[in-house]
């Protein structure tokens, strides 16, 4: 369920607190998030920003990482990488994205 | 007929509070809606309408703390349940009165000194009473100083500034309204789950008697203060409505509550009015659930 | 305080906790999957037959449920007495009604089952194991201790509602699971509260985390032994046994309190 890719061209990656060194050279990619992901724990207004993790067959796409603490995927507007910040609201954790063993972006939590 | 399951239950809270008369609302108000110019405007008015909000959240901070406390005491599922909903409403009654403060200017990093430098003392007082009972988990003199003493106050407290500002401050008058739909539920809690155990433990009547004389009292005391150091902000305050309506604002019409007109009276007319309605209402209350009602000391 | 959805992630931590904290969050959060179920369950949803040793198994749980839930309660609402600030106060009174819908929904499950006057039972049929962790959790309300109120009940007790209820949903009926898929969304809350809550003042104390191992020490035994019995009652096989204790611990690690 991989959101449309939309290359953004005004996206400034330097303006972004959460970007660092390397991973602020290339430009974001960025995402639509689509209104309803079925996700109904959060005000219908955060909806978007969160979906239902499937299952170890789930694939997180670009802009998608999963919370270690409540285990649901929060959704961001761009691509994300090692340094971002990101909100779980379902459990109101604050997290930081990092590159994890295995290669792939996991959450830390920042409490 | 609901019977006490039913109706002290949490769906039945939620189908009558969230999902009804709160839905759509944002911190108990229209969405959007803002204070009135008048009061945002005019530092008397202004610094009066935080002094005034202050005591609510005074108020609603005890009622939260009692009502919380009295679930580890309460003797059965149903009245656990009802004051975990009580518990909530309280939380929320704490938390609109705060956002009021702060939509009227106070800082985030001020509310505790504005909350400690307007509290009244007596106020203070009377909520140190009813917790003295919650933390002894003394459950009857509990919810008769809450929900009967505490909630009887803030009842007719609400009612009186809802009319009040129905007109010139819709914004704060359905913040009320709803507080009001609130209590309503909590007095008759405590009527009705207080009268039945009142009847089997009879020897508690005079320690609760003593109870409710003393936070009549520092209630009084409280109106009092309240009313009798702010005639001049309440003069301010509808010569500041009458200029905005001579600017086209609304105009404000007569508002009578129990028999007086809240748009004219003067303050200590104001206070005669709340403090006997308030008394009226604990004599009719207590007097159902079986207890006396002890006149206090006039302050 | 509201927050614009736009840039969510964007935020500022503390203005993030403040929405987070607030009875506003709880109720437009709980609107989204309460609305429509009365008693957690959508009334369309069909009744099932149960053979009758499911039933009975069933009916064992789901008291050993109540009084986790009811323990929850307790705590909870206890714990708004000496809570360390307003918004923390708002967050539990949020926590109070959710719990006090949990033993609600679950005592009018046990009812549909055919239990006669099942709150005045539950007690007795509930696993010992668990009573014996209530007797220590309100203990520690009792004396005001907020930490070990705050670790024993939305980091331990917590999770393990969680993993029992999550692992339960998958073998559960029909109505009993949707039941607990609703009570699992707001318990998301609970233990994400806890563990940030204590996350964030173990940063600023990390000293006071000699006495929350100590904490853990002491009820760890409870909890597996907990664990276990649920396991065994809702049909786990061994192999799977070790994951429903996972999610426990890996919230301990993360907040240092691992052995
Ligand atoms: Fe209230
Ligand atoms: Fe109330
Ligand atoms: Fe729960
Ligand atoms: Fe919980
Ligand atoms: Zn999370």
């Amino acid at each position: 369920m991989r959101e449309p890719l939309l290359a953004s061209a005004d996206f400034d990656p330097a303006e972004d607190a959460g970007a660092r060194d390397g991973a602020a050279r290339s430009e974001r990619r960025r995402f639509v998030l689509l209104d309803d992901t079925g996700f109904d724990e959060v005000p219908a207004k955060y909806r978007r920003f969160y979906r239902r993790w499937r299952g170890p067959g789930d694939v997180l796409a670009e802009n998608e990482v999963l919370c270690p603490v409540c285990r649901v995927v929060i959704r961001s507007a761009r691509e994300l990488r090692p340094g971002d910040r990101v909100y779980c609201m379902p459990c109101m954790s604050r997290l930081e994205v990092v590159r994890g063993e295995a290669g792939r972006l996991e959450a830390i939590v920042r409490y | 007929m609901l019977d006490a399951r039913t109706a002290y239950s949490i769906q039945y809270w939620l189908e009558s509070c969230p999902q009804g008369y709160l839905l759509h609302t944002e911190f108990g108000h229209e969405r959007g809606a803002r204070e009135p110019g008048f009061v945002l405007e005019n530092p008397v008015v202004r610094e009066e309408a935080i002094g005034t909000t202050v005591q609510l959240v005074v108020g609603e901070r005890a009622a939260l703390a009692a009502s919380s406390g009295l679930i580890n005491a309460a003797p059965d599922a149903a009245s656990k349940a009802f004051l975990a909903t009580q518990t909530l409403d309280e939380a929320r009654h704490v938390e609109i009165f705060t956002q009021r403060l702060f939509d009227l200017g106070v800082k985030r990093d001020e509310l505790e000194s504005t909350i400690a430098h307007h509290a009244n003392p007596h106020l203070v007082r009377f909520a140190e009473i009813l917790l003295e009972k919650v933390d002894k988990k003394d459950f009857v003199a509990g919810v008769v100083g809450q929900n009967i003493v505490l909630e009887g106050l803030a009842f007719s407290t609400f009612e009186m500034m809802q009319a009040a500002n129905r007109d010139t401050n819709p914004k704060f008058a359905r913040t009320l309204s709803g507080t009001i739909a609130d209590e309503r539920r909590h007095v008759g809690f405590g009527e009705n789950r207080i009268g039945s155990l009142l009847r089997e433990q009879p020897g508690k009547k005079p320690e609760i008697e003593r109870m409710q004389k003393d936070m009549a009292y520092h209630m009084l005391a409280t109106l009092a203060d309240r009313f009798r150091g702010q005639s001049a902000a309440m003069q301010e305050a509808r010569r500041a409505i009458e200029e905005q309506a001579s600017h086209g604002g609304p105009t404000p019409r007569s508002h009578v509550w129990h028999g007086t007109d809240l748009s004219k009276a003067e303050p200590r007319e104001m206070e005669a009015v709340l403090a006997e309605t308030v008394l009226k209402e604990f004599k009719t209350r207590l007097a159902r659930i079986g207890l006396d009602y002890q006149s206090p000391e006039r302050p | 305080m509201t927050l614009e959805a736009g840039e969510l992630h964007e935020r500022d931590h503390e203005g993030f906790l403040s929405e987070v904290h607030s009875f506003e969050f709880w109720f437009q959060s709980v609107e989204g999957y309460l609305h429509g179920h009365p008693h957690g369950v959508s009334p369309s949803t069909p009744f099932p037959e149960l053979a009758p040793d499911r039933r009975a198994a069933l009916v064992a749980t789901l008291s050993t449920y109540c009084v986790g839930e009811l323990t929850a309660l307790e705590g909870a609402s206890g714990m708004i007495g000496f809570a360390p600030n307003r918004a923390t106060k708002i967050f539990l009174a949020t926590q109070v009604a959710d719990e006090a819908r949990h033993l609600e929904v679950l005592l009018h499950r046990l009812a549909e089952l055919g239990v006669e006057d099942a709150e005045a039972g539950f007690e007795a049929r509930a696993n010992r194991h668990l009573m014996a962790f209530r007797e220590r959790l309100l203990a520690y309300v009792v004396e005001k201790d907020w930490l070990a109120a705050l670790f024993a009940q939305n980091v331990i007790l917590e999770a393990m509602e969680f993993a029992a209820f999550q692992t339960h949903l998958r073998t559960a009926d029909a109505r009993t699971a949707e039941l607990l898929g609703g009570v699992l969304k707001d318990e998301r809350r609970h233990i994400g509260f806890g563990e940030n809550a204590l996350g964030r003042h173990l940063a600023s104390h990390p000293d006071d985390r000699r006495r929350l191992r100590e904490v853990r020490q002491s009820l760890e035994p409870l909890v597996f032994a907990t664990f276990e019995d649920a396991a065994l009652q809702v049909g786990l096989p061994a192999a799977e046994r070790p994951e429903i204790a996972r999610l426990y611990l890996d919230s301990v690690a993360r907040l240092g309190l691992g052995t």
